[in-house]
């Protein structure tokens, strides 16, 4: 019964395309959307860093764990906003699109990736510029070994990934679940490790600690900045990695077996 | 060629699964074949489009596509409006895999929507009318089969309804049509068949004209 000369593109050759025109349209709204949009993609991280930068020198700590002040924040801050802002991006990015899910060949979890690989290429050039600026005013700011910097960053933007496509899940279907999505964000700030030393948390709480993924990542980053660094012992590059996969992969559960119903409403 | 085969579709609400919307809808729409569809409101017509245009899913039965279907053109959705109106169409475009000939579709676009110099603007600051003749405008500049519209020419001015018609006209030629309207004249101007929603089932005829009929007569009563 097929009608003769009827061919539909590959699953492939629809998802490519499809990734491309978002990728292309999400780019255009995040660094043209709005008044100075760039100075906003910038300033946040800046405004954090200089906070924490200026507390803990006026407490007089000049060096953290046997790296300067500085670097110490702004290391473990750019990399927690990899991870913060590709989780962000992805949680939002279902109810941002909205209006695209008209065409069947888009789907929620093209939304999230896309706006994963475009936030992660955005972090890359603000990191890049701000720890340029840091080596212009003289901070020790060239990490000792790039390739764990890399590896570190790769695997808390990986973590992000996995967040945001299962986080935007719920975010989707349950009203209620804005509220608890701050409960969660607000204190991974502080546990993290981004404005204090995992390390001087006495044992055993600092196991707890140690559970939260971001903390290995960030302490890694750290260490790939400074070989002197005195991370935590208990630093596990490959239990962020573990973590991440798990989450990716059941994040893409969950869009698959959701998808229908984020879409149709 | 579209085949509708035993359509069940109910949504979700607050409360658990709603009542059924689609119970067991059977028809088949055959090549080149404008069809007209209608029912009283909420007898599931939108429900059927989006259905057939593949951006929802039925609880049973299925929809099979033997051919290059539309996106449901609608009064709502499927433009961004952060976005210009050139950046939407240019989205559109990249989506349905035409990234070598973009600028050609773009330059019908904009010639067949005549917004003017407000093709550069962003789609929120468009009247609902120049959002149609948007939509309309990137809808046809893809080959497509089939068509399907939700009341997508009702927006526009007097103007643009010609243009509309005329374009429907032209596409009748190689192309059908699925479209829900109110206006019993666009019915009658663009469609041969009819289906008659009503209480969660489909009746196909071969006429409009006694779609027509049969919808009068029941709200009628």
């Amino acid at each position: 019964m097929l009608p003769q000369g009827f061919k539909a593109r590959s699953s492939l050759s629809i998802a490519i395309s499809v990734w491309r025109a978002l990728l292309l349209r999400e780019a255009l709204t995040r660094v043209s959307g709005g008044r100075a949009p760039w100075v906003w993609l910038l300033l946040e991280p800046v405004v954090h860093m200089a906070l924490f930068v200026t507390l803990l020198t006026v407490i007089n700590h000049k060096v953290v764990g046997g790296i300067d002040a500085a670097v110490w924040v702004m290391s473990g801050m750019l990399a927690f906003f990899m991870f913060r802002r590709c989780a962000q991006q992805g949680v939002d990015a279902i109810g941002a699109n909205l209006a695209l899910y008209t065409y069947r060949q888009v789907r929620p979890v093209d939304t999230i990736l896309v706006r994963a690989i475009l936030e992660g290429v955005l972090m890359l050039l603000v990191s890049t510029i701000l720890f340029l600026g840091g080596l212009l005013l003289g901070l020790p700011a060239l990490p000792d070994d790039p390739l764990q910097v890399i590896l570190a960053v790769f695997g808390l933007w990986l973590f992000g990934i996995g967040f945001g496509l299962v986080l935007s899940v719920p975010k989707e279907l349950i009203p209620e679940f804005s509220h608890v999505y701050g409960f969660i964000m607000m204190p991974l700030y502080f546990i993290s490790g981004v404005v204090f030393p995992i390390s001087n948390v006495p044992l055993p709480y600092r196991d707890w600690l140690m559970l939260n993924p971001i903390v290995h990542g960030l302490e890694a980053t750290r260490q790939g900045f400074s070989v002197y660094y005195h991370a935590v012992p208990e630093l596990d590059l490959s239990y962020l990695f573990g973590c991440s996969v798990f989450l990716i992969f059941f994040g893409l559960v969950l869009q698959l077996r959701f998808a229908q119903r984020m879409i149709a409403k | 060629m579209i085949v509708v085969d035993n359509l069940h579709k109910r949504y979700l609400t607050d409360h658990g699964p709603g009542k059924w919307v689609l119970r067991g809808v059977n028809f088949t729409i055959p090549k080149n074949t404008s069809v007209g569809l209608v029912g009283r409101n909420g007898a599931g017509k939108s429900t059927l489009l989006r259905l057939i245009g593949g951006i929802d899913y039925p609880e049973k039965g299925s929809v099979k596509r033997y051919c290059r279907v539309s996106w449901p053109m609608g009064l709502i959705g499927g433009l961004q409006g952060s976005l210009s109106g050139r950046q939407n169409a240019k989205f559109v475009c990249r989506i349905h895999g035409h990234e070598a000939d973009i600028e050609e579709k773009i330059a019908f676009i904009q010639d067949f929507a005549e917004i003017g110099e407000a093709f550069d603007d962003p789609v929120k600051t468009y009247s609902s009318g120049m959002q149609s003749r948007l939509k309309f405008g990137i809808s046809l500049a893809f080959d497509f089969d089939v068509y399907i519209s939700d009341e997508v020419t009702s927006a526009g001015d007097a103007a643009f309804s010609k243009k509309a018609a005329a374009a429907f006209r032209r596409l009748a030629d190689h192309a059908g049509l699925i479209m829900v309207s109110h206006s019993d004249g666009t019915l009658r101007q663009f469609c041969q068949a009819g289906i008659w929603l009503h209480e969660g089932k489909a009746h196909w005829f071969d006429d409009i004209e006694d779609a027509l009929k049969n919808y009068k007569e029941s709200i009628k009563a």
